[in-house]
Order: C-alpha cells, then sequence, then structure tokens
C-alpha cells in the first residue's frame, strides 16, 4: 500500500478506495490490490485450515484461499446474503505476490476516500487494533477504516490460531 | 520441398486420420469439407495430390475430379480417392474422370502412406 | 495444433533422440547380460530405424553409417556374433558418432566414421568371429579414407536362396502422365523389391513437330531378381494394370545376362513425374549430378528444438474439451440470435460454462509440457559408467521414480545440475574399491537418483554411499575465504550450504571431472532460477545426499477421488494399495483400537470424517483406502468411492502454508475445488492426534 500515504503536512490526502461492508462496520481497501469481484462461488472446505481462511475458491481456473476478514477484526463470523460478494484482492506479503478472495457482506462503491487526522476521529479508531489499519478516512461524511491489507497478511503467521 | 495434399471429405474424423497420418509424414495437409470447397481450395493453394472421399454434399468426387482436370494447373497432379465404394464399376468411372488412384476405407494409416508415396514419392 | 504442422525433419531428430537413449539403454544393459534376446533385439531395431529415417529425412551419412553397425547387430541378433565388452564400447562410440553426425555434422571430423567402423571389424575379429564388418565393402572401413563414400551405395541384400528373377515389361496408358502416374516412382518401387536393371525404350516416340508432349510414349523393361512374389510387382501397377501393357515372366539368370545398367535410379532426378513437361525430359535419361537430388539436410540445431512428444491421451481430452467449448460457444450463439428477451441468468450459465472450459483447455494445454524425467535419468547411466571407469572406481547408478512427470523446460534446466550432482558423488564421493573395501563396504559404489512428486513439488535426490563431505577441510576453506569467521562453530547446513557458494571448490586437486569451471554455485543458481532449493546432508563415512525441491505451480497426477461429507478429495493413486468396505462387524470389533483386519494383516484406519471434523453423519457403508508411505500401510475411511481423476495439481497459497494434510488442490470438472491429500503428513497428523486422546 505503498501508494497511500498518510497526510505528513495536515494537507488531506485521498486514496482510491472499494468501500465494502463487514459486520455492519464500512472498511475500505485500495483500489489497486482488487482484481475481481465476484457473486458468491461454491466454497471448498480446508479441514485443519484456521478459521479466518478455511475456504478455497476457484476464480478462473485459479485455487484462491478465501479470508473471512471479521474474524481477523475480531468480529462475528460472515453468512452469505444476495448482498454478498467475494472481492478478489492481489497483494505483496513480505515481497511475496499473494492472491487472496475476502467474503464482504456488500460492497458499496469505488471513490476517493479522504485521509482524517487522528484526532478527529479518535474514538472510532480505538475499536480497532491501529496496527491493522492505514488509518481513518471520510466519505460522505462518514468514518471509514482503510485496512492496511499488507499488515493484515503479514500479521497472520501459521502459528496464529 | 513440403508436398501439399488437399485432402477433401465431408467426415471431420476422415479429414483428421488422413491429415494425421499425412502430416507425420511429412506432407502439408489443405483440408475441404466438400467438393466446392475443395475446387476452390484447389484454386487457391498450389496442390501436389488430392484425396477425395466419393460420395459429399454439394459437389461429389467424380464432379470434382471432372473440374479439377479442365484445369491447367492440374495437369499431372495425381487424384486419388478415397471411398467406400469396393464396386469396380465406380473405379471405372471415376478413372474416366481422371482418377489416378483409389483407395478403400477403412484402409491402414500404412496403406494410405504407401499409396500416397507411390503417387508423390 | 503443432503436433500435425511439425517439420518432418524435426520429428526425426526427436526419433532419433529417443532411438539413441534406447540404444545406449540396451547396450549397457547388455554389459550386464549379453546374451538378452529382447535387448539385442532393441538394440538392433534402434539402430535399423535411426539408419531408415535417417535416409527419410536426408540424414545420408547418419544412414550409411548406421548400416553398417546394424548390420553387425543383425548378425549379433543371429547368434552369430558374441557380445562382448569390446563390442559395447565401440558401438557406445559409434552411437556419439551418429548423434554428432546429427546434429553437428559440421563438426565431424574426417575419417572418425571409418576408424569406428576399423575398430568396430577388430573387436569382432578378435573375438574370433572373423568375417568382416559391413558384409560388402571392406575398402569403405580403412580408417584413412575419405568420408566421400559412393555416391550410391546400394543396400547390400543378401540374396535370398529363394531369389527369383523377372522381367517385367511394360506401357503406361496414353494419358496416363496427365493423370498424374508417376513412371519413376513405379519403377523404384519395383526396384526396392530387390536388385534389377531398367532400360528405357524410347522407339515410339515421334518426331518433334508431331509430338504430343502430354503422352506417354515411352516402354521399359526392368530386369528384377527379388525374393518377392510376383504379386507384389503386379501391385504396383494395381492403378493401372487394366489400361496398361505390362508382362511379367520368370527369368532364370536376371542379372548375369544383362549389358551394365542404363543409370541406378537410386537418385531419381528431381522434377520428373512433377506434372509440367512429362516428356520433356525422360525419366530413364541419366541424371547428370545424381547426389544434387539429396540435398543434405538443413542445417542442424544443436538442440532438438521444442519438440514434445504427446501422449495420445491428453490430445484426447484436447479434443473433448475443444468440442465442449464449440458445444457452448453454438449455445451461446442460439441464444444470442433467438430473438427472446435476453435470458441473463442463461447467459450468465453460458459464460460460466465457458469459463470453465477455457480453464480446463488452458490445463490441459499446459499439461502436454509435462514429460517424464526418465528420459533424462536414462543419460546418466552413461555419464557413471565413463567416469567410474576414468577414475578406476566401481559405481553403479540406481534410479526410481522415472515416470515422475515435470514440465519439459524444467526437465531439460535439471541435465546440467544434475549431471554436475552425479559426477561430484562419483568423483568426490564414492571411494576406490580398495578404500571401500577397507572401510567395510561393497568394492561397487551406488549412486542413486530419486524422483517424486511430494505434494506441489518435485522432489529430486542425488545421493552416495561413499565417504560423504569432509567437513574439517570445508571449514578450513570456508574461513580461508572469509566466509565464516575463524573458529566459529557452524551448524553442518550452514556449513554444507557453504559449498554453493561461488568459486567454493574442495577438492584439493582440481581433477579434470569436476574442476572445469562449473562449480556448485552454478547448479544452485540454476536450481534457484527454477525457483527451486536444494540442500545438502551428509554423513561422514556413509555418503552425502542432496536434494532438489523444485515447486510446481503444475503437475498432473493420476488421483482417486473419494467423497467424505459434501466435500471431494483426491488421494494420489501411487498411494493407495486397495480398496475395501468398512464391515460393521470388522468395525464393531475393532472399532475401539481403529483397526482392520485385512487378510490376516492388522491394519490402522483413520476416519478422515473425524479428522476432518466434518459435521453429518458417515453413511451405512463407508469405504476404506489402504494407502502405502514408506513402511506404513493406513486405511482411510470415506464415505464413498468417485473414481480414477486425472489431477491438475494447483500448489496451496502461502495463507495455507500450515496446512499440512493437503499437498494442494484442483480444480474438478464442475469448477469445484477439491483438495488432494498428503499421505504422508495425513498419517503423522492422524497419529499424533490419537496419540493426544490417549494422553490426556
Amino acid at each position: 500500500m505503498s501508494e497511500a500515504r498518510k497526510p505528513e503536512t495536515g494537507k488531506p490526502e485521498t486514496l482510491q478506495s472499494l468501500t465494502i461492508g463487514l459486520a455492519g462496520e464500512v472498511f475500505a481497501i485500495p483500489v489497486m490490490v482488487v482484481r475481481d469481484i465476484l457473486d458468491p462461488l461454491p466454497v471448498t472446505a480446508v479441514p485443519t485450515a484456521r478459521q479466518f481462511v478455511n475456504g478455497l475458491i476457484n476464480v478462473r481456473g485459479r485455487v484462491v484461499p478465501l479470508v473471512d476478514l471479521r474474524l481477523k477484526l475480531g468480529l462475528p463470523p460472515a453468512e452469505t446474503t444476495k448482498d454478498s460478494r467475494f472481492v478478489v484482492i492481489e497483494t505483496d506479503i513480505d515481497g511475496e505476490n499473494v492472491i487472496v478472495a475476502l467474503r464482504t457482506d456488500k460492497v458499496y462503491e469505488v471513490g476517493d476516500v479522504e485521509f482524517v487526522d487522528g484526532e478527529e476521529a479518535p474514538r472510532i479508531g480505538m475499536r480497532w487494533n491501529p496496527e491493522l489499519l492505514h488509518g481513518i478516512g471520510r466519505r460522505n461524511n462518514r468514518f471509514i477504516m482503510i485496512l492496511d491489507l499488507g499488515r493484515v497478511f503479514a500479521s497472520i503467521e501459521p502459528t496464529d490460531f | 520441398m513440403t508436398k501439399t495434399i488437399l485432402c477433401v471429405d465431408d467426415s471431420a474424423s476422415m479429414r483428421q486420420t488422413i491429415k494425421l497420418t499425412l502430416a507425420i509424414s511429412g506432407y502439408r495437409i489443405v483440408e475441404a469439407i466438400d467438393g466446392l470447397d475443395g475446387l476452390e481450395k484447389a484454386k487457391s493453394h498450389t496442390v501436389d495430390l488430392v484425396i477425395t472421399d466419393l460420395n459429399m454434399p454439394r459437389l461429389d468426387g467424380f464432379g470434382l475430379i471432372n473440374e479439377l482436370r479442365t484445369l491447367p494447373a492440374f495437369k499431372g497432379v495425381p487424384i486419388m480417392f478415397v471411398t467406400t465404394e469396393s464396386d469396380p464399376a465406380k473405379r471405372a468411372q471415376a478413372k474416366a474422370v481422371g482418377a489416378t488412384a483409389w483407395i478403400t476405407k477403412p484402409f491402414a494409416p500404412d496403406h494410405l502412406l504407401k499409396m500416397v508415396r507411390r503417387l508423390l514419392g | 495444433m503443432s503436433v500435425v504442422q511439425m517439420e518432418p525433419v524435426e520429428i526425426f531428430r526427436q526419433e532419433a533422440e529417443e532411438l539413441f537413449a534406447q540404444l545406449e539403454a540396451a547396450l549397457l544393459d547388455l554389459e550386464g547380460s549379453p546374451q538378452d534376446k529382447e535387448t539385442i533385439a532393441s538394440a538392433f531395431r534402434a539402430l535399423h530405424t535411426i539408419k531408415g529415417s535417417g535416409a527419410m529425412f536426408g540424414f545420408d551419412a547418419v544412414a550409411k553409417f548406421t548400416h553398417h553397425v546394424e548390420t553387425v547387430f543383425d548378425r549379433v541378433r543371429s547368434g552369430e556374433v558374441l557380445v562382448s565388452p569390446g563390442l559395447i564400447g565401440v558401438t557406445l562410440t559409434a552411437k556419439d558418432h551418429m548423434r554428432r553426425l546429427i546434429e553437428a555434422p559440421d563438426q565431424v571430423a574426417p575419417g572418425v566414421g571409418d576408424a569406428i567402423l576399423a575398430e568396430l571389424r577388430r573387436v569382432i575379429a578378435d573375438s574370433g568371429q572373423g568375417a568382416p564388418v559391413g558384409r560388402p565393402d571392406p575398402a569403405q572401413l580403412k580408417p584413412a579414407q575419405a568420408t566421400n563414400a559412393p555416391a550410391v551405395s546400394p543396400q547390400s541384400q543378401p540374396s535370398s536362396p529363394s531369389a527369383a528373377g523377372f522381367r517385367i515389361r511394360f506401357a503406361l496408358p496414353n494419358n496416363a502422365l496427365v493423370i498424374g502416374t508417376n513412371p519413376v516412382l513405379m519403377i523404384r518401387e519395383l526396384l526396392d523389391l530387390g536388385e534389377g536393371r531398367v532400360k528405357g525404350d524410347a522407339s515410339a516416340v515421334p518426331a518433334l513437330d508431331i509430338i504430343d508432349p502430354e503422352h506417354c510414349y515411352l516402354r521399359w523393361e526392368v530386369t528384377l531378381t527379388t525374393s518377392q512374389p510376383a504379386e507384389a510387382i503386379e501391385d504396383v501397377f494395381l492403378f493401372v494394370r487394366d489400361e496398361s501393357d505390362l508382362s511379367i515372366e520368370p527369368v532364370s539368370e536376371p542379372l548375369g545376362q544383362e549389358p551394365a545398367p542404363i543409370f541406378a535410379l537410386a537418385a531419381p532426378p528431381p522434377g520428373v513425374g512433377d506434372g509440367s513437361h512429362p516428356t520433356a525430359r525422360p525419366p530413364v535419361e541419366p541424371d547428370p549430378q545424381p547426389e544434387s537430388a539429396r540435398k543434405a539436410p538443413p542445417v542442424a540445431k544443436a538442440q532438438p528444438a521444442g519438440v514434445v512428444k504427446v501422449n495420445a491421451e491428453r490430445i484426447d481430452s484436447l479434443m473433448d474439451q475443444v468440442g465442449e467449448l464449440v458445444i457452448a460457444q453454438s449455445r451461446l450463439k442460439q441464444l444470442a440470435h433467438s430473438g427472446e428477451e435476453l435470458s441473463l441468468l442463461a447467459l450468465r450459465a453460458i459464460a460460466e460454462e465457458m469459463e470453465r472450459l477455457v480453464a480446463e483447455l488452458r490445463d490441459t494445454t499446459m499439461g502436454i509440457r509435462m514429460v517424464p524425467i526418465g528420459s533424462l535419468f536414462t543419460r546418466f547411466r552413461r555419464v557413471v559408467r565413463d567416469l567410474s571407469r576414468e577414475l578406476g572406481k566401481e559405481v553403479q547408478l540406481v534410479t526410481q521414480g522415472e515416470e515422475t512427470e515435470l514440465d519439459k523446460t524444467v526437465v531439460e534446466s535439471l541435465n546440467d545440475p544434475l549431471v554436475h550432482l552425479i559426477r561430484n558423488a562419483v568423483d568426490h564421493g564414492v571411494e576406490s574399491a580398495a578404500e571401500r573395501l577397507a572401510a567395510g563396504k561393497p568394492a561397487e559404489g551406488t549412486v542413486l537418483l530419486t524422483a517424486a512428486h511430494v505434494g506441489g513439488q518435485v522432489l529430486i535426490t542425488v545421493s552416495d554411499d561413499g565417504k560423504g563431505l569432509d567437513r574439517p577441510r570445508i571449514k578450513s576453506k570456508a574461513e580461508e575465504r572469509g566466509l565464516i569467521a575463524a573458529g566459529a562453530d557452524p551448524t553442518d547446513a550452514e556449513l554444507f550450504d557453504l559449498i554453493f557458494h561461488p568459486g567454493f571448490s574442495t577438492a584439493g586437486s582440481v581433477t579434470s571431472v569436476s574442476g572445469r569451471g562449473v562449480g556448485m554455485d552454478v547448479v544452485k543458481k540454476t536450481i534457484d532460477g527454477l525457483r527451486g532449493t536444494i540442500d545438502v546432508s551428509s554423513k561422514p563415512g556413509a555418503g552425502s545426499r542432496m536434494t532438489l525441491r523444485l515447486p510446481l505451480t503444475l503437475a498432473i497426477i493420476d488421483g482417486l477421488m473419494v467423497r467424505i461429507g459434501d466435500g471431494r478429495y483426491i488421494v494420489p493413486l501411487t498411494a493407495v494399495d486397495e480398496i475395501v468396505e468398512l464391515e460393521e462387524a470388522d468395525d464393531g470389533q475393532s472399532a475401539a483400537n481403529n483397526f482392520l483386519y485385512i487378510r490376516d494383516e492388522l491394519v490402522p484406519f483413520l476416519r478422515l470424517r473425524d479428522l476432518f471434523s466434518l459435521s453429518g453423519d458417515p453413511p451405512p457403508y463407508e469405504k476404506v483406502v489402504i494407502v502405502s508411505a514408506g513402511e506404513r500401510r493406513v486405511g482411510l475411511v470415506v464415505d464413498q468411492m468417485l473414481g480414477d481423476h486425472q489431477t491438475v495439481i494447483k500448489s496451496l497459497s502461502r495463507m495455507h502454508a500450515d496446512v499440512k494434510c493437503f499437498s494442494g488442490a484442483t480444480i474438478l470438472g464442475d469448477g469445484r475445488v477439491a483438495l488432494i491429500l498428503d499421505i504422508i503428513h495425513l498419517i503423522d497428523f492422524g497419529q499424533s492426534r490419537e496419540e493426544r486422546l490417549r494422553t490426556p
């Protein structure tokens, strides 16, 4: 997510983002990493895998792990509804290219999300592990958590059950 | 020089069989799906040998050979017809219109190859 | 399809490669069992085909040279000549020569072939079976003679006792040339039946001003000695018999009484019978440059470029998939032209179908590139044989897993690194016979080369039972080179890893064998380039082992598809021993212990349903897949067998690096993903879990 920079001079900066819904909260992920938005596909369970990544899907002939970010963020697990979408992202984790699909309850839109100063919305950020967030953004006067996917995935160690 | 063989047959599997047999032995194959198509391909390619089916839609083997023999470019070009017919009268008729050789279906690939070599060297 | 459009010369090159491998393997086998008829026949067939195909594709020098070797092996086949070490040695050299004649004919020094043939003649004479090699022409065997052998070397067919003579006279129908009948080819075919002479009769050719250029005026007379029946001669005239003026009569002394041949016809002039001017150049006219008709092959490429031999089954599935794609496409077309309001659902269904098909097609197409590594392994037998002789050691090469499939380019890139590792093993690893005996080992050392699919990887090992890596020497060298601090205490793994460091060479004296600039660093670089890893392990006195792991984004295995709950899984077929029903009675008796009695053998079983914590109840009759992993035999209890499945392995993402029970995944025909069981890890996992359950 090196393409996005937190404001250093106090001047507002924006990030082209895809906004997604997870358990009633709105999150943003950089558009740069999004490869595909799919209707829910058949999921193959991966026994013995960690809960948040216990599925595989076929994305155009590629076997892609399905990640439930909610479990990583401490939210209740996903349920599939008519609004559910799988968002396929491609990103670097420790210099290695990785493709994963994210379960989302809803995909809102693509648009600029404006970074806001930490001081403006300190309370909302408290609920989340700041390590996993790129920062807090604002769109249409709503606060949005901008996910740092690199950190989200880098924090996933094999021992991390 | 790679020799070019025009293969005219309405059966795709038959064409494939002939094509594989001959292509593996180094011949270039031009395929046509019936007599009319064969006639068109014959006019647009330099052909060293024609292998044609007898019974085909639109223009049959006899008709095709008839037409080909009127083309100056096909003087001296061998034409072999491949047919399930073993009727000697049909063979005689084919010869009368200018066929050089015949082969009866089904045939062993080796036999086809032998016959083609006999015509093309 | 490139299969169809391959140049014949390329096919020959590839075929020759295979035949050389076959010949070499046969020769090496003969060292152990010199009387084996099958092996002798295999060597003969290889030679025979190299000669025949070589001639067909214009490699005349190869054909000519091979002919003499083939003649010898024909005599070996008939028991007239016995296989001796000398014969094997010189034939191996001859094989190398043939190969050079095909790959780099320009670099073959004149006289080399003749010298080899002379040597061949000598070893046969030495073994007391004095008949000369290459029955007909001892002149050709003189080493000093230039390679420019006579242009036409008639194949010396030993005249069979039943050979008969025929005089064939024929004239073709007037329109023969117009309809494409080629008299030259017919005459050549006649001559293929035996030995013959051809006489042309031009007496019927009219004056030039009244000549019809399309008319066939010539008559021919062919005198033939052949062991073939008259029917074979008639067969040549199959298409023209009715219209031709043809007579075939037996003669008693066919060739003796005839004048010298008008021309040999071995190299028919080009252009004759091409239909343009059939009589402008009578076919019997002697060709002024018979040699020119047989052009040298196009400049030889060093490598048989890009030719892959494809399993027919894969072509079949390719055809099937293309067929399905065509059907899907026509359904799409139909839908587009139906005039009805477009059903998004129907469109989506077709889109998904086509997506699936294209993905399958892609996988199958990539699968075509997969070749067994065995083709590479056979080459190494020779490397070990030659090198061990050079060094005066006794070394045998044992190979396992030849059928393991890898991408063709990977196989090719592995050649040099493996040659290097094997040479190292023979040169530095295996000790001399005396040293070995002194150390209580058998005099003959063993280099073991294995390949196997392990999970989504290909595992290749090169190991030897020699003296092992010289730890102190590596350490002192590493210190000397500043690779480790003096007095440091690296682990074996750390230390041995240093041998891959550029410029690191442990051989005290640089031998001609291993010390020629290509070091272990180059090996490592090549393996890195393939995104693989290489590890070393070694035990003093017991030998060392190099382990190459090559990741596979794509490999294909035969799998057994099973169902457990609503999930489908692939069991690698190589691990499957048998499938039995889980009898309720058995289960009842042994359920507590999870053991199964199979023909008096106690086989432990794992309930995959439990192991995978799947919900739902098992069906009344479960199946047990008995698998073996090394020494262990274990039953895997599943719900249902679904049958064989050609499985394209897809690696699991690093997100699943912790998942050990599965080596990869694959995509099934319906587009769903199925997991491939990693038998070894699965058994470990099951056993460790059971132990945990027993000791709470």
